[in-house]
């Protein structure tokens, strides 16, 4: 019976293609744009996720992001050590700077100090050299997406001279990192020679990086720190929504993005729902033909729902290659470097396409359902 | 559907299977392309305290590596220029060694000056003795003469009065030879300035100076000469913040390890807390001063077995257990 409904659904390719396109397009639309809208948004966890390391960031009381921080004075890096239940602190230094390139361009660019003797707070690849270059004097790292923005295309980076804060800064290496919201460059150094390309307050310290010990969780670890040295202890996932939070409050991007969404979920309806009803239509002469021959209400729903399944998972299917497509496609620009489809996005769009084709099959299924079998002779 | 490829369709066979393929790819892709935010441990080991300290109440603080005598900066008496430079950095010396002389020829030669005063003196010394006893001899003469007009009277005190004379000259030229030898001696002291030797045992840090370089006296602590500190044992400095200082267990041992090698922990044992709380020295290297902090200085001297790992002027992070009776 179910065979039938399928045939009765390609039977006319013209509605059955445009059905398809029509799921097929809104699940991609939702797709699509709840994926480039959560990756845009974790760009302001960038920061946190690049470093590999460290559970709790230690922080100012009135620091809110790595962006937004407010340095504190180096001796609470010796009061965060002594809390009970850290394995280990090490400083880590976050502030902008302006850098003046060889050709005179002035570029604002995120200096990284991380820990001297340790190297913690680099991200945890490479992309070119390794990290011992920064035992060299006045050694920067630069991240990939700052070539981009710093040199033209094809020009290598390395051993590229930049003048920060009067002081030399030699570009040894390219680091992996995911970029940052605003794809500012970012420089990693070694500590202490941060504190010299950084022109500096008294206090210079903005961060320090923690790792809890064994037999405590991040969350009690960072309870502690709060409640022995008074700081804002965070850990790594709260910082990372801290980032995420601080952009959705301070821009319109969820907005933007939001209203896009429910376009492609109204579209979704509309073209599926349009179409839907009118194949249903159409096809009442053999539902009422079905009916004729004595198929009950029950059967010709499951009919309808084959078909509605049918049209959705194919549908479904398009769109979410469409989606996968351009993200593999995209994926060597910068400007969509480290974007990836979070799982829960499909399951989002393959929740709204099911309501979709449910909305559509109900309203369809209404004018089938009172179709007496006469309709057939009509 | 007896013979399926006969009948193959495509929207009704082909596509729905392309859709579960499909799906199969964007799953295999989304899975495959989720960010790794696993945590991993640090390549190189960051200091951490360890052992008891591990679960216990504890305060870190940072410090350098210094000599027990603390670091002598030798100074030198006199000014000159460096003829002879007889230790090297990271020589041992005994107490008294010579390490240094500057240029003494202007003091030798002054020396042979007084020694030919000295000689002079001498000569005058004998020459006086021997007018002394002509004269002597003169008077006892004129005085043994029984006829008292064989000699006027004008004769034998003139004759006294080159008697006394001569005895005048011969003490003059006594306390000639007192003043030269004196300058002599003044002169070797001169010359045993010119060569400074070590004030205690100890092993040599630094020479920052080179044979012909010209020292000076004046200014003071502008240039280290040499630096010396006995080495055995070496003793650690580390600065506490003052809000933790009240909590620090004095008297129990520290963990330190240097800075960059962590994994190279010691157990140090206390010496003693300064009786000073001083702003914190900057370790960090930069030129700008901190002056707003305030640290208790804590001194531990290492064991022996860690010297090969510690050098003086090493920073070092260190770990002292807290009295737990507070946070």
């Amino acid at each position: 019976m179910n065979w039938i409904a399928i045939r009765m659904l390609t039977g006319d390719a013209q509605k059955f293609y445009g059905l398809l396109f029509g799921i097929a397009f809104s699940t991609l639309l939702i797709t699509q744009q709840l994926t480039v809208f959560v990756n845009l948004i974790e760009r302001g966890a960038s920061g946190v996720y690049n470093e590999p390391t460290a559970d709790v960031w230690v922080m100012d009381e009135v620091s809110r992001t790595t962006d937004v921080n407010f340095p504190m004075p180096s001796t609470a890096l010796d009061s965060v050590r002594g809390v009970e239940g850290v394995e280990w602190a090490v400083p880590h230094l976050r502030a902008n700077a302006s850098v003046r390139t060889r050709e005179g361009d002035l570029e604002g660019v995120t200096v990284i100090g991380v820990d001297d003797a340790t190297l913690i707070g680099l991200p945890a690849r490479m992309a070119e050299g390794s990290a011992d270059v920064l035992s060299q004097p006045d050694t920067v790292i630069i991240d990939d997406v700052g070539v981009g923005n710093l040199f033209e295309a094809g020009q290598s980076p390395i051993g590229v001279r930049l003048e920060l804060n009067d002081q030399r800064a030699v570009i040894r290496g390219v680091a992996d990192a995911i970029p940052s919201f605003t794809s500012q460059v970012s420089l990693y150094t070694k500590y202490s020679q941060a504190l010299q390309y950084v022109p500096g307050t008294r206090n210079r310290l903005s961060f320090i990086l923690v790792s809890a010990a064994d037999g405590i969780t991040p969350q009690q670890l960072a309870d502690r720190i709060q409640a022995d040295t008074g700081l804002r202890a965070r850990t790594r996932d709260q910082f990372a929504r801290d980032g995420v939070d601080f952009i959705i409050e301070n821009t319109g991007i969820p907005i933007n993005f939001g209203i896009t969404v429910v376009l492609g979920f109204i579209v979704g309806v509309a073209i599926v729902g349009l179409t839907f009803s009118l194949f249903i239509r159409d096809n009442i002469k053999q539902f009422g033909a079905l009916k004729a021959i004595g198929v009950r209400n029950g059967k010709i729903r499951g009919m309808v729902a084959t078909q509605a399944g049918m049209v959705g998972l194919i549908g479904y299917a398009l769109g979410l290659l469409g989606t996968v497509g351009f993200i593999w496609g995209n994926s060597g620009s910068a400007f969509f470097k480290g974007f990836y489809i979070p799982w829960e996005v499909p399951l989002i769009s393959l929740v709204a396409m099911i309501v979709i084709i449910t909305i559509t099959g109900w309203l369809a299924l209404r004018g089938v359902m009172k179709t007496e079998p006469a309709a057939v002779f009509r | 559907m007896a013979n399926p490829f006969k009948n193959l369709s495509f929207s009704r066979q082909i596509l729905p299977a392309l859709a579960v393929l499909g799906l199969i790819v964007a799953a295999a892709f989304i899975s495959g392309t989720l960010p790794n935010r696993e945590l991993t441990e640090p390549e190189r080991e960051p200091p951490r305290a360890t052992g008891d300290l591990a679960n216990s109440a504890r305060i870190a603080g940072s410090g350098v590596v210094e000599p027990s005598s603390e670091v002598i900066a030798i100074g030198t008496a006199l000014s000159g220029l460096v003829t002879d430079l007889l230790v090297q950095p990271g020589d041992f010396v005994s107490q008294g060694q010579p390490l240094f002389t500057v240029d003494t020829r202007a003091i030798r030669s002054q020396l042979a000056e007084a020694n030919s005063a000295i000689a002079e003196a001498q000569a005058a010394i004998s020459e006086a003795r021997t007018a002394q006893t002509t004269a002597i001899r003169q008077l006892d003469l004129y005085r043994n003469v029984s006829d008292p007009a064989a000699v006027s009277r004008a004769e034998v005190i003139r004759a006294e009065g080159d008697a006394m004379a001569a005895g005048e000259r011969l003490n003059l030229a006594r306390a000639r030879l007192g003043a030269a030898q004196a300058r002599a001696s003044s002169i070797q002291t001169e010359l045993g300035r010119a060569t400074v030797r070590a004030p205690m045992a100890g092993q040599i840090l630094s020479v920052d100076i080179r044979p012909g370089e010209f020292l000076s006296t004046g200014g003071g602590g502008s240039q280290n000469i040499i630096e010396m500190g006995e080495t055995r044992p070496l003793h650690i400095r580390i600065d506490v913040d003052e809000e933790q200082a009240p909590r620090v267990d004095l008297g129990a041992p520290a963990i330190v390890s240097p800075r960059g090698a962590a994994e190279n922990q010691v157990s140090a044992s206390f010496v003693r807390a300064e009786p000073v709380v001083v702003p914190k020295r900057q370790l960090t290297n930069t030129a700008a001063e901190r002056v707003d902090v305030r640290v208790l200085q804590i001194i531990y001297a290492l064991p022996d077995s860690a010297r090969e790992n510690f050098r003086v002027g090493q920073q070092v992070d260190a770990f002292i257990p807290a009295t737990g009776d507070e946070g």
